[in-house]
């Protein structure tokens, strides 16, 4: 019973971090219909700044002051893979495009840290564990579900209850008509893109001391955030939510559940969502809250 | 060849044909290179061309460039001659998997006309490329891939291996577990052959000398980021110890987890050498402390032989030379034996020449060809500890 208790808690953390990573990517897919397979190397970016600036036994100032390095850095990638896309109109050119994207930011990263595996310790207040359930339990980990729930709460307050959310769901729901009203979509679906793209990197940095850094970490992570996004349904925050807290349980969880099928359960889950809900379990277009 | 109708499958058809066709040409044009090159040949003293294919992209490159090192440096140490000859080096990307290891071995033999390759980390590669070398008639010196079957059940008189094979790498340590664990120990290893192979050389030894599993799991291979569910599976038995085979990214996931969710202080942790394997220790860091592992090599061996080669290398490098650095060092050692006893410098007189190369003086100690061509070697019990800042996997003894 504790094990499962344990696995439950593990799956909150890595819910935590995966509904950072896929929050942006479902909103730019529901607005923009812009698949950004750049994504998976968003996140990366924000690994390696990671590794960068607090690296192994690093100060925890370091590692606070690499947060917003990275969300700066995924924003500015975010910014011009939303330039880039909207040069052509076609969804396979600009799934294209942002793959290619992706390969070269992957390259670049791989020319400038090498190939070996990185690690980023946490920061040294909460790298220890503490007893949870009578088993030992990293702090950090709790603290992402901390930060999880904080994000959670912040991403709800700004869409649902301030005016610029009322612009971002407007926009997802019908862009024409919000054009039509004067305001300038083109500005809301970039900005969202940068956010989403820096909050996918903020994960990277995040995710760090449980992930590390390494190359092919990339194409794992938008993997699941993918999954994610496609249980969840498209552009909407309270989707992005459930399908990541959910995606954590599937895999910790079910793991400790069914270990022999570890490696489909993530997919028979998605498979199971996609013939019961073909949308996702709460899409934009049918609930256009947060 | 039709030309019309013009039907876009036919088309295709057509151009693939077009391009066989030029791979065709190309290959001829080579292998009349090559009758040339051999005509000219004959004495010890010409240029000789070795292939090394080593992955130089995807998740395996940090071993392609141990292994590009530690054969460089061989050469360098000798004058860039193995066997007397001048030695060209043509490096070929294996890349991640039989798909691209496969085709760039084929450029190295056929285009590239070397004499001999030496490398090829993935055993899928290594197994996918038997065929070829055998029909090519040109060695074939594995310097890494594991597989169990490239050297005993598909072995060749082409295809050497400086290396190890997986079961050989997990079975001397079985005996030394049963001794020291009172009590089950819990296997654990990514899903894959190798974690297979890894786990079965040790089980073997384990049980025979009356070792007890206390449980058995293998997790999906290359997809498993968060270990803790197979942790806590592991707590939940009576387990004393674990023994674990991974590499790469997961062999940091695992040890650092390991630690994280405090098995570490209960449960030592044993495993086959690559777990605490060159970068990977250094990623791990202290989390690594205490593991105990087998392998053929460790930079910390005490032996004059291993402290001249560390020497060097970290001179030519600056770092500590890999397992995987010393596998292509001593391919090149092997090489430069059988190109001396090969007047002729062809393909089957080096292959000929290989069965006879004896004993190589290596930094790992004294190693010789088996009769499955496989390396016979002996096995180092290690365990990483601190050493002035940086973690080394200091060597405890020798393994029978």
């Amino acid at each position: 019973m504790v094990t499962y208790l344990v696995g439950a808690l593990n799956g909150l953390a890595m819910g935590s971090l995966l509904f950072a990573i896929a929050l942006g990517l479902s909103l730019v897919f529901g607005m923009m219909d812009v698949l950004n397979l750049a994504h998976g190397a968003v996140y990366l970016v924000g690994a390696y700044v990671a590794v960068a600036l607090a690296g192994d036994g690093a100060s925890p100032a370091a590692f606070v002051l690499a947060v917003p390095a990275a969300a700066g850095a995924g924003a500015v990638l975010g910014g011009v893979l939303a330039g880039l896309s909207r040069a052509t109109p076609h969804h396979l050119d600009q799934a294209l495009l942002t793959l290619g994207v992706s390969l070269v930011v992957a390259e670049l990263l791989s020319v400038f840290f090498g190939n070996d595996v990185h690690s980023v310790a946490a920061p040294a207040p909460v790298a220890g564990s503490v007893t949870v359930f009578g088993e030992s339990y990293p702090v950090y980990r709790l603290l992402v579900i901390g930060f999880g729930v904080v994000l959670a709460v912040g991403v709800y307050a700004l869409v649902e209850r301030s005016r610029l959310g009322s612009l971002i769901r407007a926009t997802v729901a019908d862009r024409g008509m919000v054009s039509a009203l004067g305001v300038h979509t083109g500005r809301v679906l970039v900005g969202v893109f940068a956010a989403g793209a820096g909050l996918a990197a903020v994960g990277g940095v995040l995710a760090g001391p449980i992930l590390g850094a390494a190359p092919g970490l990339d194409e794992k992570v938008l993997l699941l955030a993918l999954v994610v996004v496609v249980i969840g349904g498209l552009g909407s925050v309270r989707g992005a939510l459930l399908g990541a807290v959910l995606i954590g349980q599937v895999q910790a969880l079910g793991t400790t559940l069914l270990p022999e099928y570890a490696s489909f359960l993530v997919f028979a889950a998605m498979a199971l969502v996609l013939l019961l809900r073909p949308a996702g379990l709460l899409p934009a277009r049918t609930a256009v809250h947060a | 060849m039709p030309v019309l109708p013009v039907d876009p499958r036919r088309l295709r058809s057509g151009t693939t044909v077009l391009a066989l066709a030029a791979a065709a040409a190309l290959a001829l044009s080579g292998c009349a290179g090559s009758s040339l090159d051999q005509s000219g040949g004959g004495q010890a003293g010409d240029a000789v061309k070795i292939g090394l294919l080593v992955p130089l992209s995807g998740v395996y490159a940090p071993l392609g460039e141990d292994m590009r090192n530690g054969f460089q440096l061989y050469l360098d140490q000798h004058g860039g001659k193995l066997g007397g000859r001048t030695t060209e080096v043509v490096t070929g990307d294996e890349g991640e998997g039989p798909q691209t290891g496969v085709p760039a071995a084929q450029k190295l033999v056929t285009q590239d006309q070397a004499t001999a390759v030496v490398g090829v980390v993935n055993s899928a590669t290594a197994l996918g490329l038997r065929d070829f070398f055998h029909e090519s008639k040109k060695p074939l010196l594995v310097a890494n891939a594991g597989a169990d079957d490239i050297t005993a059940a598909r072995k060749s008189e082409y295809v050497w291996r400086t290396s190890f094979s997986n079961g050989k790498v997990g079975a001397p340590l079985g005996a030394a577990v049963a001794k020291e664990v009172e009590g089950g120990v819990y296997l654990i290893a990514a899903d894959y052959a190798a974690g297979r192979e890894m786990v079965a050389g040790f089980r073997r030894t384990f049980e025979a000398a009356g070792g007890k599993v206390a449980g058995e799991e293998y997790t999906p291979f290359g997809k498993t980021q968060d270990f803790q569910p197979f942790l806590s599976a592991i707590r939940g038995t009576d387990a004393k110890a674990v023994y674990a085979f991974y590499a790469g990214a997961e062999a940091v996931s695992f040890v650092k987890q390991y630690r994280q969710f405090g098995l570490a202080d209960s449960t030592p942790l044993y495993g086959a050498g690559f777990l605490t394997e060159g970068g990977v220790l250094d990623a791990q860091g202290d989390a690594a402390a205490g593991v105990k592992t087998a392998l053929h090599y460790s930079s910390e061996l005490d032996t004059p032989r291993n402290k001249e080669f560390v020497d060097a290398y970290r001179k030519a490098y600056d770092e500590a030379p890999t397992v995987y650095a010393v596998q292509a060092y001593d391919s090149a050692a092997v090489l430069d034996k059988a190109l001396a006893d090969a007047p002729g410098g062809t393909g089957e007189e080096v292959a000929k020449a290989l069965a006879g190369v004896g004993p190589i003086d290596s930094p790992r100690g004294r190693w010789s060809f088996d009769a499955d061509h496989d390396a016979q070697q002996k096995y180092y019990l290690r365990e990483v500890r601190d050493s002035g800042g940086t973690m080394v996997n200091a060597v405890v003894s020798e393994l029978s």
